[in-house]
């Protein structure tokens, strides 16, 4: 106790510095896949990216990231048994953070595939079997967390394809391609709008103190998702036919009508992002942040202070700026192949899969499912080629990240302790 | 410190196996457009023309080559692709002996001085035409790939396919028959004519053939696309 008593500020301040360092990292690297999709499709410029990435990371983090940081800040550990020492799990969730940090910026600087999400999952285990023992894993907890990691990227790919089909039925397979891309495009730009708002609405904002009934979820969802159409189709409304490029590509004129509507799904990845990677990013600075503004008590349950989430926001958008643009940049380039109605479908279904993981409190990584849902589109014989060899490399980042984010958390536990104790 | 994407995300997408297709077709296509020129020098006589518009074709040939050379080299067997590998590198294959053919009658005119027999040129324009019509429509088909593509191969666009396959179909039916009067007619003729040069003829008409059984080909491979 008297560790957390006399050292309280070092930890709070280091916990605001690693969670800084991590989430840049995050920023710097793996946003520039959820966004990297529109910007390669040339939905929208690098500059329009970066400012909805700024807008949506940080209103996901607020809005709907509450429940996945609560699960990495008291899910996936029980510190029942060391109620009495609670610097333990302090060094613990500081050690996780540094690991993973780490491991982000060694991964990022060799070019290995990693996952944020796997690799502070594995930290924690690392740190809890070291520093409590294997017991204080909720194990359960942990079998659901590696089972939605299978499961959300074939989510992901089942909604893809299903929307892939029903552009096709729709749009595309009929006698006007355009005039019915221009008279549908509207309505899917309001399942944009629709889902994301219902799955953050629903019971959602408690944290925010604003707790909505079914009713007035779907009333405030369906507002939004009207909003949303709306402004969809004043940008669809000006899309003009293009008769040079239908001769060569009959469904040119009917393509260009997705691209305006990449935007709202730039946006919708952009706050599932923030929704789950934020918070993946930022619950063990929360949890750092409770044990002491409490004065040692590890099995509390204040609410989250909105500046941890902000800060963790901040963090992502001090990343996107200094370095991530560059990857984004780079990811836009060579992702090219990928039509405005293809990048639609499979942003599409990819950000409501990661937002509706986010409201069930799971952790998952949002590049995984995006990868499910182009595959979803692949199946649906909608693209040229996809390069199957992809997806052994990341079921080496999930096997390799788990031992690695572990290992580096018990070494940063007993450095730490050691510092300290 | 030199920042790269840690996630192979951008690795999963590779360029559609269908443009290097279609850009094959354009070349081959080209070799075709050359030889009614050919034989229209040869009909004036003309060897400097002849010679020429050859090495065109023999030129255009190479250039086809390299495409389905880098084409195979890139499509490893981990590819997800909307149509069975094998249909497609058979595809490519296909069009490729078109261009052959086309590069076989160059090569004989080039080698030899030919002469072509009055009573001949008349069918033999005939065949010239049928030939133009089934490569045009066999490039037609090839370039309707990246609609079938939007649209999964299925629905209308694969209703208009099928018929252009069919249309292929019926052309290679006419263009043999134009090849049976044009032999029959060589046969008659043949008598009066140098027996080393009806070898040669016979062997040009069905250079000629050839090529309209290999657009039917192509087309059948296309059908396979459709019946996945």
């Amino acid at each position: 106790m008297e560790i957390i008593a006399s050292h309280g500020t070092i930890f709070v301040i280091l916990a605001v510095v690693f969670g800084l360092f991590m989430t840049w990292g995050i920023g710097a690297n793996d946003l520039a896949n959820a966004m990297g999709t529109s910007v390669g499709s040339g939905a929208i410029t690098i500059k329009r990216a970066i400012i909805i990435a700024i807008i949506f990371e940080f209103a996901g983090a607020v809005l709907a990231g509450g429940h996945v940081t609560g699960t990495i800040r008291s899910g996936i550990i029980d510190p029942a048994s060391i109620i009495n020492s609670p610097e333990i799990l302090v060094f613990g969730m500081l050690a996780s953070l540094l690991a993973t940090a780490f491991w982000l910026m060694i991964a990022s600087w060799k070019g290995w595939p990693v996952s944020t999400t796997h690799s502070i999952i594995g930290a924690l285990v690392g740190f809890a079997i070291v520093g409590i023992g294997p017991e204080a894993v909720k194990w359960g907890k942990i079998g659901s967390v590696v089972a939605s990691w299978v499961i959300s990227p074939i989510m992901g790919g089942t909604i893809s394809f299903l929307l892939v089909m029903s552009t096709r039925k729709l749009i595309f397979d009929t006698d006007q391609p355009l005039r019915n891309a221009k008279c549908y495009a509207p309505a899917y730009v309001f399942v944009v709008g629709f889902i994301i708002s219902l799955v953050t609405l629903f019971k959602g904002l408690t944290h925010l103190n604003m707790d909505l009934t079914i009713t007035q979820s779907f009333i405030v969802a369906i507002m939004f998702g009207l909003l949303t159409a709306f402004i969809g189709w004043l940008f669809i409304r000006r899309v003009k036919e293009d008769r040079a490029a239908d001769r060569d590509f009959h469904f040119a004129s009917a393509e260009k009508v997705f691209a305006p509507m990449m935007l709202f799904t730039a946006c919708a990845m952009a706050f599932a992002h923030g929704s789950n990677d934020v918070a993946n990013g930022i619950g063990p600075l929360a949890a750092v942040v409770s044990i002491i503004s409490s004065g040692g008590d590890v099995m509390q349950t204040s609410p989250l202070p909105l500046w941890i989430l902000l800060l963790g926001g901040g963090g992502i958008v001090l990343g996107l700026v200094t370095l991530g643009y560059r990857v984004m940049l780079t990811v836009g380039r060579k992702i090219t192949e990928l039509t405005p109605s293809r990048g639609f479908c499979a942003q599409l279904a990819a950000a409501a899969t990661v937002v509706i993981a986010s409201r069930t409190g799971l952790p998952v990584s949002t590049t995984h499912i995006l990868v499910g849902a182009v595959l979803g589109v692949g199946l649906a014989r909608g693209m040229g080629a996809i390069d199957l060899r992809v997806l052994l490399d990341i079921v080496i980042s999930w096997l390799v990240t788990l031992p690695a984010g572990a290992f580096m958390a018990m070494f940063f536990y007993f450095t730490l302790k050691g510092i300290f104790s | 410190m030199d920042i790269k994407s840690t996630t192979p995300f951008a690795g999963l997408f590779r360029t559609s196996p269908f443009k290097p297709v279609q850009q094959h077709m354009r070349l081959v296509f080209s070799c075709i457009c050359y030889i009614p020129p050919l034989l229209d020098a040869l009909y004036r006589k003309d060897y400097e023309q002849v010679k020429e518009f050859a090495d065109e074709i023999i030129k255009l040939e190479s250039e086809a080559d390299e495409i389905k050379q880098a084409f195979r080299l890139t499509m490893p067997n981990t590819l997800l692709l909307p149509v069975d590998r094998k249909d497609l590198l058979n595809l490519i294959s296909d069009q490729d002996s078109i261009a052959d053919l086309a590069e076989d009658i160059a090569k004989v005119l080039l080698y030899r001085d030919m002469e072509v027999p009055d009573p001949l040129k008349g069918v033999l324009d005939e065949l010239l035409e049928g030939t133009m019509e089934i490569s045009v429509a066999a490039k037609d088909l090839i370039e309707q790939l990246d609609e079938l593509l939007q649209v999964g191969f299925r629905g209308r666009e694969q209703e208009k396919v099928s018929q252009m396959i069919s249309g292929v179909r019926r052309s290679e039916h006419n263009i043999d028959t134009i090849i049976h009067r044009i032999k029959r007619t060589l046969f008659e003729h043949e008598q009066r004519l140098d027996p080393i040069s009806v070898i040669f003829w016979y062997q040009l008409i069905d250079l000629l053939g050839g090529i309209s059984d290999q657009a039917e080909n192509v087309a059948d491979r296309l059908l396979l696309f459709l019946s996945k």
